[in-house]
């Protein structure tokens, strides 16, 4: 027969989760954590595992079988707003989150009809202005259980704090203010749980906030570090080694020098993308974004620590190494996306490496060891504002007519401001050393404008238009090697992939499209095998878990985020939502708003 | 005598031109570029002491007034008057490249605004209450941010001028302030100063909750790199360059209605300055 074939790692998988149910170390939330998150059963992190692999084991479900899922149950979440992230799943509990106002609902998958415990925050309802791009979060996060604290769903709130959560219970175990609204700081990012710590980034690099990333101690809530992105070496938290094995990238009192008087408080380098975390090296990964203001004639120099690649150690914060990708960032490619580790042979030799497709286009892999670059390329042959990186410098080689200075009308800069890649959470399959690219495929116009009023007064800004790039479709899917940059297959969207992918030794990648389908592909070689109309337009990812011996794929619905911010706020003006709404001015065509999860199994 | 000269060149000109009115446009109405919601300047409901100006003139021309009314100060000139969709605009800067400006028929300056209880000595830019000042409410991309900046206090101030817009980006949108709000923010005691044009201010001012300080900012300021960064301008109307026939009739009627229009403008209570002597 010809199920049982694909169903042993599944079953194996569950078995497994069952015995590991009862067992709780004490103060070693991050090894049960890497444990269950190696159980393909869960789905324990929004990136799956510490890797960032978004890849499960599971066969169950296959490039033959494919066709035959069927949405098996559903659940509306009640919140309209965009939807990022993932549902996770842990040992038989599906967590479910919602945007704005944030809810949170426990479902136990042996019956999903009923809610097993709800969570709605009451919280400061100025945060809904504050937020720059619709009210999106990212997802929560979970701690097992130790001696010292009950199993924690983490989540952030919009408004700026977060929260502890008893995972079985929904009851408020604690309660922190990361950022404040008032500065114009929100909380979009999903937390993420390494060690002993929850690790929270921030929002509102746009509005001048001074970007910072934040441990908190998993069982009171305490600060444990925090680190910024600009300013003084101490506050950056530069380790005494910083950068020493590549002193070319730059390496103290840069976070002060690269910038005009004290511009650097108001400098950005928020970080509100994904984490990863190499347990061996007890090293945290992720990047800060954009400086501020957006405006580059307002902050001449390079603008340090801003765009950068931090390799930090997980217990202190101090950063071992930190790669600027974009030094003087002019077109808003904040650089906060996707970090996923893999270990790959380069110049013979398997080397622990990080890869991270930039939202200004280039594709950078390092060694997540020492910070060595060991690949930078573009994602997409039509990235136009970069001739190259010069692997050397590790310096981009850039092309003025793309340049957004103030004098300069730039014209079909690639990618947009929205980046060719932005928040989605990707994949990697060991097997094929694949990663799967979910991408988008948008460029813009850049005209600034500096137009007299009256009394000496000027109107400083700039209208963006954004359209489809040169391949004529608004997205991408790719599969790519990281250490050659050679592309196995590409495939066209006619909306942008927005939420990322998931791969399984099925040899499938699975992903959601802004006009609301769900699509499975052969990871091999791109072809499309089954897709399904859901609800509402994707911008969060799918996940796969195991429940009772059988392979699930689910995926949240619900349109938004920045590309859908026109439907969300029924915006008209093409430059409306930053350029977003003429962009994707087709989508309210195919897909209206709508929230909630929708759960696939095979149904034969 | 300086004045007078300059109004003789411009008749001159449009004589030169041929572009004498005929009867028929003189019956026209007036139609008078105007801001739908910009206050104390304008807004539909004829609210602004620019539509009491717009009134004057209309009776100064013996033509009725019919408002056209934009949104965005960004673009009218450039979506309005250019497109010749009106024929003034009243409340421009003296020489505004863009248009054909008349003689400017009032001049005045950036001012602090601060609580009279408060007794803060704001004389200019060097004054120390301005370091001592918890929050300063100013508009940015007036001769205040480049001044803030140069005091630095552009850098710790930039939250709050963000949150009096409630967080709005620039990009892609005209993001406004409100003059009221800003002044209402001192009353209230939320910012210690605030730096506005005085006539956007004047009558905030004048009606505040609690008693007001208005002080003339002095207009010897430069920049680091010596330019001069102006904080008093001279006020004329706008219009099309290719319209030098009603600049000369607004002109006449600017001449004929001085005085009212001062009075207007003190009723308003607007600080007013003298012309300066133009360069020879």
């Amino acid at each position: 027969m010809r199920i049982s074939k694909f169903t042993r790692a599944a079953v194996a998988s569950v078995i497994g989760g069952g015995a590991l149910l009862t067992v709780a170390m004490p103060i070693q939330a991050n090894k049960d954590l890497a444990r269950l998150s190696k159980e393909d059963t869960n789905w324990v992190m929004q990136t799956k595992d510490y890797s960032a692999s978004h890849f499960s084991k599971m066969t169950q479900i296959n490039t033959h079988n494919v066709h035959h899922l069927k949405p098996v149950w559903s659940f509306s979440t009640g919140v309209l707003n965009g939807h990022e992230g993932g549902p996770l799943v842990v040992n038989g509990i599906m967590y479910v989150h919602t945007p704005f106002p944030n809810n949170i609902f426990a479902i136990d998958l042996d019956n999903p009809d009923k809610i097993l415990w709800q969570y709605k925050p009451k919280q400061n309802p100025a945060a809904r202005a504050v937020a720059c791009c619709d009210v999106v979060n990212r997802g929560l996060a979970y701690a097992p259980e130790t001696s010292e604290h009950p199993a924690i769903i983490f989540q952030n709130q919009l408004d700026g704090h977060i929260t502890a959560l008893n995972a079985k219970t929904g009851e408020l175990l604690w309660k922190m203010e990361n950022s404040d609204i008032a500065m114009g700081s929100t909380l979009t990012i999903a937390p993420f749980v390494a060690k002993d710590k929850v690790i929270v980034g921030s929002s509102g690099a746009e509005l001048g906030v001074r970007g910072y990333a934040t441990a908190y101690n998993i069982k009171d809530g305490k600060q444990a570090w925090r680190v910024y992105a600009t300013g003084p070496d101490a506050d950056i938290k530069l380790s005494k080694d910083f950068n020493s094995a590549n002193p070319h990238y730059g390496q103290f009192g840069l976070g002060l020098k690269t910038w005009e008087g004290d511009a650097w408080k108001i400098g950005g380098g928020t970080n509100w993308g994904w984490y990863a975390f190499d347990p061996d090296l007890d090293m945290l990964y992720y990047g800060s974004g954009n400086p501020a203001p957006w405006n580059e004639t307002m902050r001449p120099g390079d603008n340090k620590w801003t765009m950068t690649i931090w390799g930090r150690d997980i217990n202190t914060g101090e950063a071992k190494f930190g790669y600027q990708k974009t030094p003087h960032d002019e077109w808003d490619y904040a650089g906060v996306n996707y970090m996923g580790l893999s270990e790959q042979v380069v110049d013979g030799k398997l080397t622990k490496l990080l890869t991270h497709p930039d939202r200004n286009g280039l594709v950078y892999t390092l060694n997540r060891e020492n910070g060595d670059l060991v690949n930078a390329f573009k994602i997409d042959d039509t990235v136009n504002w970069v001739k190259k990186v010069d692997l050397k410098t590790g310096l981009p080689i850039r092309d003025p007519e793309y340049s957004t200075h103030m004098d300069h009308q730039a014209k079909g800069i690639c990618p947009s401001a929205m980046g060719y890649h932005n928040q989605g959470i990707e994949s990697y399959d060991p097997n094929q050393k694949l990663f799967f690219m979910g991408t988008n495929h948008i460029c813009m116009d850049w005209e600034p404008f500096m137009l007299p009023y009256r009394a000496g007064q000027f109107f400083v800004g700039a209208t963006l238009n954004m359209y489809p790039g040169p391949k004529g479709t608004l997205g991408q899917v790719k599969a790519m090697n990281s250490v050659t940059g050679q592309f196995a297959w590409e495939v066209q969207e006619k909306f942008a992939v927005w939420g990322g992918t998931t791969a399984t030794a099925g040899d499938l990648v699975f992903y959601g499209t802004l006009d609301g389908y769900i699509k499975a592909r052969d990871s091999r070689n791109g072809k499309e095998l089954w897709k399904f109309k859901l609800p509402s337009g994707v911008i969060g990812h799918p996940i796969t878990y195991g429940h009772n011996g059988k392979q699930y794929v689910a995926i949240y619905y619900g349109v938004g985020g920045w590309p859908g911010v026109g439907l969300v706020f029924d915006l008209q003006d093409p430059t409306a939502g930053l350029g977003a709404v003429g962009a994707f001015k087709e989508l309210a065509h195919y897909t209206q708003q709508g929230g909630g999860v929708m759960v696939f199994a095979l149904g034969y | 005598m300086q004045k007078h000269k300059h109004l003789v060149a411009i008749l001159g000109l449009a004589a030169g031109l041929a572009v004498f009115p005929v009867a028929a446009e003189d019956n026209k109405p007036l139609k008078v570029c105007a801001a739908e919601d910009e206050m104390p300047y304008s807004n539909k409901a004829g609210e602004g002491f620019e539509n009491k100006l717009a009134e004057l003139l209309g009776k100064g021309l013996g033509r009725k007034i019919e408002y056209v009314f934009w949104t965005d100060p960004r673009y009218f000139v450039r979506d309005f008057l250019d497109k010749r969709l009106c024929d003034v605009a009243i409340g421009v800067d003296d020489g505004d490249p863009r248009l054909l400006t008349t003689k400017p028929y009032y001049r005045s300056g950036y001012v602090f605004i601060s609580r009279e209880k408060d007794g803060l000595e704001l004389k200019n830019w060097d004054s120390e209450a301005l370091h001592k000042a918890k929050r300063i409410a100013f508009v940015p991309g007036t001769p205040a941010e480049i001044m803030l900046r140069a005091i630095n206090r552009y850098n710790d101030q930039f939250n709050y001028s963000q949150e009096l817009v409630g967080f709005k980006s620039k990009r892609n949108q005209y993001v406004k302030y409100e003059n009221s709000k800003l002044v209402a923010e001192v009353a209230s005691g939320s910012a210690d100063v605030a730096v506005l044009w005085g006539p956007a201010a004047a009558r905030y001012v004048k009606a505040a909750s609690a008693p007001l300080v208005m002080t003339v900012i002095p207009d010897n300021n430069v920049r680091a790199d010596g330019q001069k960064v102006g904080h008093h301008y001279s006020t004329s109307l706008g219009v099309h360059k290719l319209d030098p026939t009603l600049q000369a009739q607004l002109n006449k009627v600017l001449e004929d209605r001085q005085d009212e229009i001062t009075e207007l403008l003190e009723q308003e209570g607007i600080p007013l300055l003298d012309e300066p002597e133009p360069a020879k």
